[in-house]
């Protein structure tokens, strides 16, 4: 075997997945932009109620709305080329700034939650697969189903009444100090725990079995490094998998703690735009969540071959 | 002892201990500070869109102000910007402005800056929603007479000018003429300090205001989209003021009061499909719904059942007409009338209505539905969302719509019915659904009439309506409730929705 064998591999496979991205992203952005235009007449919800009818046709023909679709689509391609993705009509700003303004809290948000749901559901886990059927592993079992299936925006008001208006201990909602973190990164943490903990307790007791770990029982290694060390790395694999996909679709799905707690991102940014029609922003929105997704899609494959020596040498 | 009360009891040491070593800033209150929590984030802060609420709330009056301003209780026209006014001739008002004014910048306020800023909201290029909303069917021309003397042209006649230009606001002659502006420039008392998109704005006191030094020295709005949260932090002191939230959150009684947020509810009925097209049947609706059942269940018990589409206050409202009785027997035999007579009584009739257009709705809806299908119509709802509702909403309308009931909420606080009047009751009126050529002539007179004339003429308007056409189904005037913290004094008006001004916020000793 050459010796940059595993380099070139490696080079081979990044640059097959970006291509494989980039073809997708080019349809998903193509979806997008003729399905938003179906929607309906964006002139009726910028314009007042009371706007007449020379009024709206007015504006249609200002912004290019009354275009067909694929002239309109052609406008959009090549201001791509410039990298315009587009005017807000409705904010007064080009589209990628908006964008770029809201991603970051949505991915400081994401990046906050998942190591805490992923450490909390490896623990938990782990002990409850040690005794499947025991008393520890009951609760915990109930538990991360109740949290996997709690309606968060019920969480999230009911953790605001109870830890900001009666007892005082925490800010209601919004950015700025560690203590606003708390209640957003809790309630958006259950529901990735809640699943995690199923798939870490599942894969443990499958791995608390097997053949290697009745050999180190036997060599007399310490019982909790059985656990942590030997039959947790082996756990962790499927639970990358699930964790990477909760990862990816927290980007979208923390709108409603987003809109609770009032935190500027992404997520509450595309449904407002959606809603408004503002279709620049839905466009640049998707784009940079779709650049994203399929960014960390490939991180997550690429630790997944360090974890597992068997993918790499695949 | 309610758990919790109980709660706050047992917690009450540890919270105070912990709540004293937490509080930084923004948890505790500031001296002539305020924070005002707002449902909508504004995109834009041009004071040429301050017609739009989540804009006009934050500008209005605060950082611009207006020649002159509606007074809530009675439409009466009294002088902001402008001390005096008269009408010359058909087309055209004089109006005199106030001396010793100067916007923010420093520069002084005259005719001269005063007719650039009209000039700039009517400047077609820049969309602005003042001049798409009220003027979009007069021409205004300002002339600069002398320096504080300006007269205003319009070319139609304008009885109502005066009334109109309580929504113009006034900016500094520097402000951009063709694009919007992200640092508005005007005459009020506070100044546009910083917007940080998606968290706050901040307004500071101008030391150079004309008028009375008001007692909040800066105000900061941030906005949160669930009305839980927003009386939250009222209670928990991170707000002072939440001008709107949830009836089913207004539950304290020190803090939260009810107003009248001039805000109308109702159906609009569909007349040209059968069986709506026979007045019988739109009668037996109207006499079908117990209004009564509602108030202090699904809606607040504070809300008053309506006969036309404007609220008591605005120029044109008719106290004399009187809201459909519940007389469900009478609504049965009107349609067995109808039925008798060959009408399609029993074709399939549709509510639509528009999710969370108000607190409640889709449960008024759905009683709505129920009261119906009680005197034996066919009836099914449908909610939609806001596009979708909009687009029903406003011409033109589908083909293929069949027969339908459609439930709209409409605000008029600019003082005067023809805001409301032509849109949705002219033959030409976008929302409009009916064409009676009868009422076109009473609307058109109106329009150029001067009180009493005019104030007779639209209270015709809605006899008609209400009496001889029965083109609604008219529900509620509505209620909106705010949170005010017990460290300061504020009232809600009719505008509130539209405006609400800082400086008559005043601190409790």
């Amino acid at each position: 075997m050459r010796p940059d064998g595993r380099e070139t591999a490696l080079g081979a496979y990044l640059i097959r997945r970006a291509l494989h991205s980039l073809f997708a992203l080019v349809g998903l952005i193509m979806l997008v932009f003729f399905m938003a235009r179906l929607t309906g007449n964006p002139a009726d919800l910028y314009l007042p109620l009371d706007a007449t009818l020379e009024a709206r046709q007015e504006f249609n023909q200002r912004h290019g709305f009354d275009r067909p679709l694929v002239e309109q689509f052609g406008t959009f391609v090549a201001g791509l080329g410039t990298g315009d993705l587009g005017h807000s009509i409705r904010k007064d700003r080009p589209a990628i700034e908006v964008v770029l303004e809201a991603f970051p809290t949505t991915l400081a948000l994401a990046v906050a939650t998942m190591p805490v749901a992923i450490v909390c559901a490896l623990v938990v886990g782990a002990l409850a697969a040690y005794r499947p059927g025991g008393a520890f592993d009951r609760v915990a079992s109930v538990g991360s189903l109740v949290g996997a299936s709690a309606p968060d925006f019920w969480l999230a008001i009911s953790a605001i009444l109870l830890f900001a208006v009666t007892l005082g201990w925490l800010p209601t909602s919004g950015t700025g100090t560690v203590w606003h973190w708390l209640m957003p990164v809790a309630v958006l943490a259950l529901r990735p725990f809640g699943m995690l903990v199923q798939v870490v307790r599942g894969a443990m007791i499958g791995a608390l079995s097997s053949p290697y770990v009745k050999t180190a029982r036997a060599k007399g290694v310490r019982e909790s490094t059985i656990i942590f060390v030997h039959a947790l790395r082996n756990a962790m694999l499927p639970a990358i998998t699930v964790a990477g996909d909760l990862a990816t679709s927290i980007v979208n799905g923390a709108v409603i703690v987003e809109t609770v707690f009032g935190w500027p991102g992404i997520g509450k940014l595309l449904i407002d735009s959606i809603i408004q029609r503002d279709f620049a922003i839905i466009q640049a929105g998707i784009f940079v969540t779709a650049c994203v997704i399929f960014l960390m899609n490939i991180a997550i494959d690429l630790a997944y071959a360090v974890l597992d020596p068997r993918v790499r040498h695949a | 002892m309610s758990v919790q009360q109980a709660l706050r009891l047992a917690s009450l040491p540890l919270a105070l201990g912990l709540t004293v070593w937490l509080a930084g800033p923004g948890l505790a209150a500031e001296p002539g500070k305020i924070t005002i929590v707002l449902p909508e984030e504004l995109d834009i802060v041009d004071p040429c869109h301050a017609s739009r609420s989540n804009i006009g709330r934050v500008v209005k009056q605060n950082v611009t102000e207006t020649l002159t301003e509606i007074n809530p209780d009675d439409a009466s026209v009294t002088p902001r910007l402008a001390t005096s006014w008269e009408r010359i001739d058909d087309r055209t008002w004089r109006f005199q402005l106030r001396e010793g004014v100067v916007f923010h910048d420093g520069t002084p306020m005259d005719a001269e800056a005063v007719a650039t800023s009209i000039q700039r909201t009517l400047n077609p290029n820049l969309d602005c929603e003042i001049r798409t909303k009220f003027f979009g069917n007069t021409k205004v021309t300002p002339k600069v007479v002398d320096q504080y003397t300006l007269d205003l042209v319009t070319d139609e006649p304008s009885p109502i000018l005066p009334t109109m230009m309580g929504t113009v606001t006034v900016q500094a002659p520097s402000t951009p003429m063709d694009e919007l502006t992200r640092e508005p420039i005007g005459t009020g008392p506070y100044v546009f300090t910083s917007w940080t998109p998606g968290q706050d704005v901040v307004l500071t006191r101008f030391d150079d205001y004309w008028g009375e030094t008001p007692e909040v020295e800066e105000v900061t709005f941030i906005w949160r989209a669930e009305s839980a949260v927003r009386a939250a932090m009222v209670a928990t002191g991170e707000a002072d003021i939440a001008p709107s939230i949830a009836p089913q959150d207004a539950t304290d009684p020190e803090m939260d009061f009810s107003y009248f947020d001039s805000e109308t509810t109702q159906f609009r009925i569909d007349m040209d499909f059968p069986p709506l097209d026979d007045i019988r049947v739109r009668k037996a609706i109207n006499l079908a719904i117990d209004r009564e059942a509602f108030r202090g269940t699904i809606l607040s018990k504070d809300v008053v059942p309506a006969a036309q589409f404007v609220v008591p206050g605005v120029n044109g409202h008719n106290p004399n007409l009187k809201p459909y009785p519940y007389d469900p027997e009478q609504a049965k035999a009107l349609l067995e009338e109808a039925r008798a007579d060959g009408v399609p009584v029993d074709t399939e009739i549709e509510i639509i209505g528009r999710h969370a257009n108000y607190a409640g709705v889709t449960e008024a809806l759905e009683a709505v539905l129920a009261m119906l299908q009680d005197v034996g119509l066919n009836v099914t709802l449908r909610m939609t969302e806001v596009g979708e509702w909009n687009d029903i909403y406003t011409k033109p309308y589908a083909e293929d719509r069949g027969p339908n009931l459609f439930h709209a909420m409409h605000d008029n606080n600019n003082g005067d019915a023809v805001f409301t009047v032509f849109n949705k009751y002219h033959t030409d009126g976008a929302q409009s659904v009916i064409s009676y050529p009868e009422l076109d002539e009473i609307i058109e007179k109106a329009t150029v009439a001067v009180n009493p004339e005019r104030q007779e003429l639209w209270q015709e308007a809605f006899r008609m309506i209400h009496e001889d056409i029965v083109s609604d189904v008219m529900m509620f005037h509505m209620i909106g409730f705010t949170r005010v913290s017990p460290r300061i004094n504020f009232t809600p008006t009719i505008s509130t929705n539209s405006e609400i001004q800082v400086s008559t916020v005043t601190f409790k000793d």
